[in-house]
């Protein structure tokens, strides 16, 4: 298949993704769309790595997924320490510093 | 890879074709899925359908390697974490979607997203242009390991030094508190004794506190 297929679906995913965090109140649903919109990015780097015949691309990707996985684990462990301190996960009530 | 020469010739084979629209339908409506359930739950095992989805769109553009790293790591491991997590915050939500003027403009700003994003593949990008026959050994773990270990080693070792850093992080930001504001109780305890002590009966505080160390911990 031609690389502009695989670039239409990167950013829908990441359209997807982005939908999901601006919308979305419940902390995890926010958090698994930024890992849609981290997959659509690779998905790009690994369309473009294989248009460009290098497979640096495929290497980024690598690193990204590593990144991601750090990513969910801080990102989780503030979510339950949210929860520890306001017994919500609802982003509109984490207001804290507004005050 | 010549545009004037691809660029209007070139279309895949239908079996491609086939199996790339219908991965691509598969990703896109469990994405869809994910952001649109109540249930967080439901919204995981759908992004765990997402990123085998994924895999296998990565395994059709012969990145062999990154298609079994998506399905080890993103639906092994990270969807497991999140799994957790879900189970231990499961809540009910009220109004999963909020819909006032601030989102609203979220929403504006991603269809200007999309805007821009279909402009440049459209612009930037040389549309329908055969993709290059790739070698053998391209996205196997041999030759990927090749470029990771010499040319990217030091970016290997500091994603390694980030992962530790984000373990320790993490253990750090949720454990639990109730065993320091214990000892803060207890500690502000002592102290309100040693006082008290010391107003009714100077220089007898040193023995009181003692006195009180001994059962502060139990007092509220």
């Amino acid at each position: 298949m031609p690389t502009e297929h695989y670039l239409v679906l990167s950013f829908i995913l990441f359209l997807i993704g982005t939908a999901g965090v601006l919308l979305r109140r419940n902390a995890l649903i926010v958090l698994m769309g930024i890992e849609l919109q981290i997959n659509g990015g690779n998905l790009a780097l690994v369309a473009f790595s294989r248009q460009l015949n290098d497979q640096k691309g495929h290497v980024f990707a690598f690193l990204i997924i590593a990144l991601a996985a750090a990513e969910a684990a801080v990102g989780l462990a503030i979510l339950v320490g949210l929860f520890r301190s306001r017994q919500t996960v609802n982003l509109d009530e984490a207001t804290l510093m507004k005050r | 890879m010549n545009p004037a020469q691809n660029a209007a010739t070139y279309s895949a084979p239908a079996g491609d074709q086939i199996l790339f629209y219908v991965l691509a339908a598969f990703v896109t409506f469990f994405a869809i899925f994910t952001i649109t359930r109540r249930n967080p739950v439901t919204a995981v095992m759908s992004l765990v359908a997402t990123f085998f989805g994924l895999a296998a769109i990565y395994a059709s553009l012969s990145a062999h390697f990154l298609a079994v790293l998506q399905v080890l790591v993103y639906a092994g491991a990270i969807m497991v974490l999140f799994i957790f997590v879900v189970m231990i915050l499961n809540r009910e939500e009220v109004a999963p979607l909020a819909l006032r003027p601030m989102r609203l403009l979220g929403v504006a700003a991603a269809v200007y997203l999309l805007a821009v994003f279909t402009n440049v593949v459209h612009e930037g990008v040389p549309t329908n242009l055969a993709p290059p026959v790739t070698a053998e050994a391209f996205g196997t773990v041999e030759s990927i390991g090749d470029i990771l270990f010499r040319q990217f080693l030091y970016p290997f070792e500091a994603i390694s030094l980030l992962l530790l850093v984000a373990i320790v992080g993490g253990v750090v930001v949720s454990r639990s508190h109730q065993k320091e504001v214990a000892a803060q109780r207890a500690a502000a305890y002592r102290k309100q004794v040693r006082e008290l002590a010391d107003h009714d009966y100077p220089g007898t505080a040193d023995a009181t506190e003692a006195a009180a160390a001994g059962h502060g911990g139990g007092h509220h």
